[in-house]
């Protein structure tokens, strides 16, 4: 799968672009670490927006429940925005939903963003 | 063609030729992009399955998938020579934890039984079998 990773002050948006699946799940989940800051300063929020990520799988879910953890532990607030509707089903099916903000298009998501730090 | 039959080792690597095989069926029986979609997560979850519990020292389980197109519905049988399990005899996970006591065991097994219409399990001469299937446009 390929990423577009793009930060904006202290915002940081990750855009998959393809399949999450077994095989691209490792590589994503390093991607979002990345985005998280690495070693570096972390930023204050992350957004993933799924706008083109066509497929989720367990495996993907479990990357993204890892980076959910991780930035609670960061302090950094982290959502998703623009799910696919076959995507956003499974989020809403395995209770992800309700863990991790999914707002309904970047704009909002940023929106939020924004607010979370006032 | 509206049947159609593969077999591959338990290794993850064949996933990506799981995957292709259901491509390429749902091609040849016009299934949306959506369908085939979600059988393609059904197959992965269920695999990925056989994959981390079947093995034993030495021994590699064949998996074997068919699909067959009904009129109004899809159906996939997977059967592998590997241990007898019964998939659908695991505990469903707690979809309603908070972020720090989620677990993803269990998740993939949830998501094939919410995602299908039907779901059984039969060991056949010893082979475990996995029967599932989908209404189309529903």
């Amino acid at each position: 799968m390929n990423l577009q990773i793009e930060a904006t002050g202290d915002v940081t948006v990750v855009e998959p672009v393809g399949r999450l699946d077994f095989d691209a799940a490792p590589g994503f989940q390093e991607a979002l670490e990345r985005a998280m800051g690495g070693a570096g300063k972390p930023p204050g929020a992350v957004i993933v927006d799924g706008a083109r990520l066509e497929y989720v799988s367990s495996a993907g879910l479990r990357a993204f429940l890892l980076t959910a953890r991780a930035a609670q532990r960061s302090g950094i607030a982290f959502s998703l925005c623009a799910l696919q509707p076959a995507v956003r089903e499974v989020f809403e099916l395995s209770g992800f939903s309700r863990i991790i903000p999914v707002h309904a298009d970047r704009a909002s998501a940023l929106a939020q963003a924004q607010q979370g730090r006032t | 063609m509206t049947a159609r039959r593969t077999a591959v080792s338990a290794d993850a690597a064949q996933l990506t030729v799981l995957h292709q095989f259901l491509r390429d069926f749902g091609s040849a029986v016009a299934l949306d992009a959506a369908e085939v979609r979600t059988f393609e997560l059904v197959l992965e979850e269920i695999f990925l399955n056989i994959v981390m519990h079947g093995s034993q020292p030495g021994s590699t389980p064949v998996v074997e998938v068919s699909l067959h197109r009904a009129a109004e519905s899809v159906t996939m049988i997977v059967e592998d020579d590997g241990p007898q399990f019964d998939p659908l005899s695991l505990p469903p996970p707690d979809v309603t934890a908070s972020l720090a006591d989620r677990r993803v065991g269990g998740l993939g097994v949830f998501l094939v039984r919410n995602l299908m219409d039907t779901v059984s399990y039969t060991c056949v001469a010893g082979r475990n079998q996995l029967r599932m299937s989908k209404r189309l446009g529903g």
